[in-house]
């Protein structure tokens, strides 16, 4: 009789432990389908490489790093990292407010990270790769992009600043 | 060849000093273990500290830029490498052959020979602080002249290439740092191959897998882990030491080198590396609960597959540390889910120690104290790993102090908590004695409070923006007075550790006697006196069930409730006396001196390498080469008999 008993006792399950184990799945899916969906659907950008490059030997563009106006409010803002100065090229650029800026980000010499205080742009930035992610500035201020990515000593030295001002 | 044999008589004495530079008893070696690991704790902890002093204010000047590198880097590395992964080895020797009834592991002598190799490493590493050199990449407008402090490795735990390669990283430090680590790892390779030939081999009759602890359960997960995950880390740092030594171009980007493929080999050794910190901290709170809960584990079998399963999911989560490093977008949804997925394994293993406690009746000894810290705070720290699954949360949390927070979390409010409750756990059997209770109270709550004021702060910093491994930040950032509060905090649980070691110092040798079995336990290490005798087993159990000890003192009444038999008392006092009087001469495996001499020379070997552009650098690795090599064969052909019966055997080899 108590064997009988033991395994009915292993099959049942408590109302509380059955409530937990549909919150949980529940949760995943909705997990999954959020990173899907945003993903997929939403097409939330990656800083995936954009282009490949020649780290030793940057042509184009990346000669005269700065920043580019495609059209009004429209820009493309070329940054170089280098770990001999720790420094980005260019350190200050300014922007007009309600600017929509496309960071290509590429390094000469070693990973560097590039992270622009209070908006949502983090990436690494990987020699040989161009890393983008864009964005439009509405409101007027000083963002600051540092490195996030140790690369030496001077890495708490490396940073620069976007200024967004008044049109 | 035979000269080795002859020079070296197997050495005879078990104990003073050379009892245990020769032992191989898996107790000594455990204990060794132990000791070194702590004195690791403190140098990381130190480390820790100065970090902290120089991020109290904003813009603090305690350390220089290139020290505080040196500090972050070295702090990371000891508390991976020399604390955490060598103390679990301290219980996994000690304890697994006591727990699966055996009288040692199944090869002694390279059992010592891991931890004499771990011990050199490590000595080897921290030797960078005496010979190392920095520098800056040439051109560089900050090179300067590094202190002593700040000639040790510096180019973080994680070393990313190119970084480490050697125009950016000139100087000796990260020669130390790729080949200190790849000596440590050979250690944790031949430790990992042993037990689990122990768990497999030497079983006690009737010790079937699914009746051993979970603490030798987890140690096997363990050592699976580290024997396929530390082949892919020293792959890299093979990798790293040519580029460095000898001129290859693997991760020389400007020669075509691969500058992502180091991240990928080091996080597919990094995160099952974290399993490795996490799971004999698993394993040794679900062997506390349950004592101290008066309840068998709730879910044994659910804790063992959830191991096993953490285990092998470990191997398929790597990525998630590299999300803002431009990986493919179905590659990050891969892994964010990936990610998620692990966390079920690790939620089934809470619940199952939060049923164990469920209607146990709780004793609030020191270790269950730990033990319940360990759940609350890894609970914490493993939600907090779920919001790195979710990849758009993740860039923004990559490289902050959010991330910082996190692992710490998971590694000291887990890692760390799971090893003290051990400590306090296992201190009567290993010493004989018992701890005082109230100074074990005081460490808990002053290192609880002074962890949680440590590391909860550093979410909140991070999502404020504050970045890692940065050496100052701005007044104007506004992030002094949490800082402030971190400090304040790692200074509480330096403290704590002081209570602690005051507390080991004084009981191991003051402390009241324990008996074989003060906390009423359940496994088979508890049948044997305290401390247990050099074979550990007077005779070799036969083991009926799961938590067999348990069963012979308790049986059950109709309602399921545990009640104690008559006979447990006359049980225990006649597992004492048989325990220290065996019928029969019981014959152990005689000391050895190769290990130790395999350790120095692989050192030697070490140092050989990184001056190998000099003439006494190639001296030092010719020694290296040749005290191993006349070792091994010395080892190969020592005689496994009583050194009486030597001179005749040695001949005739």
């Amino acid at each position: 009789m108590s064997e009988q008993n033991a395994t009915q006792e292993s099959m049942h399950i408590d109302p509380y432990e059955r409530n937990w184990i549909r919150i949980s799945i529940i949760l995943l899916i909705v997990f999954a389908a959020a990173v899907t969906i945003a993903g997929f659907a939403l097409g939330f950008q990656v800083p995936s490489p954009e282009e490949r490059v020649d780290p030793n030997n940057l042509t184009g563009p990346w000669e005269n790093p700065g920043l580019r106006e495609l059209s009004p409010g429209v820009y493309d803002l070329y940054i170089i990292g280098n770990a001999t100065t720790w420094q980005f090229e260019p350190r200050e650029v300014e922007v007009p407010v309600g600017s929509t800026v496309s960071f290509y980000v590429t390094s000469t010499d070693i990973q560097h990270g590039f992270k622009l205080q209070d908006t949502n742009i983090n990436m690494q930035i990987v020699p040989g790769q161009v890393s983008k992610l864009t964005y439009t500035f509405d409101e007027v201020g000083t963002y600051d992009y540092i490195c996030t990515e140790y690369c030496g000593v001077g890495h708490a030295a490396m940073f620069g600043s976007l200024t967004v001002v008044e049109k | 060849m035979t000269a080795a044999t002859t020079i070296f008589r197997r050495p005879k004495t078990t104990s003073g000093f050379w009892g245990w530079v020769t032992t191989i008893d898996h107790k000594k070696i455990g204990i060794m273990y132990g000791y070194t690991a702590f004195f690791f704790l403190i140098m990381g902890g130190l480390e820790a500290l100065l970090l902290r002093l120089q991020l109290a204010g904003p813009e603090g000047q305690i350390l220089s830029q290139a020290e505080y590198n040196a500090m972050f880097t070295m702090h990371g590395t000891t508390m991976v490498f020399l604390v955490v992964m060598p103390m679990s080895a301290a219980f996994m020797n000690y304890l697994l052959p006591l727990m699966i009834g055996a009288r040692d592991v199944a090869f002694p002598r390279l059992n010592a020979l891991s931890f004499w190799i771990f011990l050199f490493g490590g000595i080897f590493l921290y030797s960078t602080f005496l010979f190392g050199t920095t520098g800056a990449p040439e051109g560089g407008f900050l090179a300067e002249e590094a202190s002593r402090l700040g000639s040790a490795p510096n180019g973080g735990w994680f070393g990313y290439a190119p970084n480490t390669e050697p125009q950016f990283s000139p100087g000796t430090v990260l020669d130390y740092w790729s080949i200190g680590l790849q000596i440590i790892g050979l250690a944790s390779l031949m430790s990992s191959v042993n037990l689990i030939t122990t768990i497999f081999n030497l079983r006690a009759k009737g010790m079937r897998l699914l009746r051993m602890p979970v603490f030798a359960w987890m140690s096997l997960v363990v050592n699976f882990l580290l024997m396929f995950s530390i082949p892919i880390i020293a792959v890299a740092l093979f990798m790293i030491t040519f580029d460095r030594q000898f001129g290859s171009q693997f991760f020389q980007t400007a020669n075509g080198g691969d500058p992502i493929l180091w991240q990928h080999l080091f996080w597919l050794f990094g995160h099952p590396e974290v399993y490795i910190l996490i799971l004999p901290a698993m394993g040794i709170v679900s062997e506390v609960l349950p004592v101290f809960s008066r309840k068998p584990l709730f879910g044994y079998a659910a804790v063992v597959f959830a191991g096993a399963a953490i285990g092998f999911l470990g191997f398929g989560v790597w990525a998630h540390h590299m999300f803002s490093s431009g990986i493919s977008p179905v590659a990050q949804a891969a892994f964010g889910l990936s990610t998620m997925t692990i966390a079920i394994p690790t939620g089934i293993k809470i619940f199952n120690w939060l049923g164990t406690m469920w209607m146990g009746r709780l004793q609030f000894t020191t270790p269950m104290l730990f033990a319940i810290g360990f759940v609350a705070m890894f609970t914490i720290g493993g939600l907090s790993g779920v919001t790195h699954s979710i990849v758009p949360s993740d860039w923004q949390q990559t490289d902050t102090y959010y991330i910082v927070a996190h692992f710490h979390y998971v590694l000291f409010g887990g890692a760390i908590f799971g090893i003290f409750a051990g400590l306090y756990y296992w201190f009567p059997k290993l010493t004989g004695r018992m701890y005082s209770e109230r100074l074990g109270k005081w460490h808990f709550w002053l290192m609880f409070l002074g962890f949680n004021l440590t590391f909860a702060p550093m979410h909140w910093l991070g999502l404020q923006g504050m970045v890692r491994r940065t050496w100052q930040y701005a007044a104007d950032m506004n992030l002094g007075p949490w800082n402030m509060a971190v400090t304040i905090g790692a200074f509480i649980i330096a403290g704590s550790i002081l209570i602690f070691m005051w507390n080991w110092t004084v009981s191991r040798r003051r402390g009241a006697e324990a008996g074989i079995d003060p906390w009423d336990a359940r496994t088979l290490e508890w049948t044997i006196p305290s401390p247990p005798p050099e074979y550990n087993f007077a005779e070799i159990p036969t083991v009926t069930s799961l938590d067999d000890f348990w069963h012979r003192k308790y049986s059950e009444d109709e309602e399921g409730r545990a009640v104690r038999r008559e006979e447990a008392g006359t049980l225990v006092a006649d597992l004492e006396y048989r325990g220290n009087n065996p019928e029969k001469p019981i014959h152990l495996p005689s000391p050895s001196y190769f290990p130790i001499l395999i350790g120095i020379s692989i050192m030697l070997i070490g140092y050989g390498i990184v001056y190998n552009s000099f003439a006494w650098g190639i001296a030092l690795l010719a020694a290296g080469v040749l005290g191993t090599a006349t070792s091994f064969i010395g080892w190969a052909q020592e005689p496994a008999e009583e050194p009486a019966e030597e001179e005749t055997d040695g001949e005739e080899h």
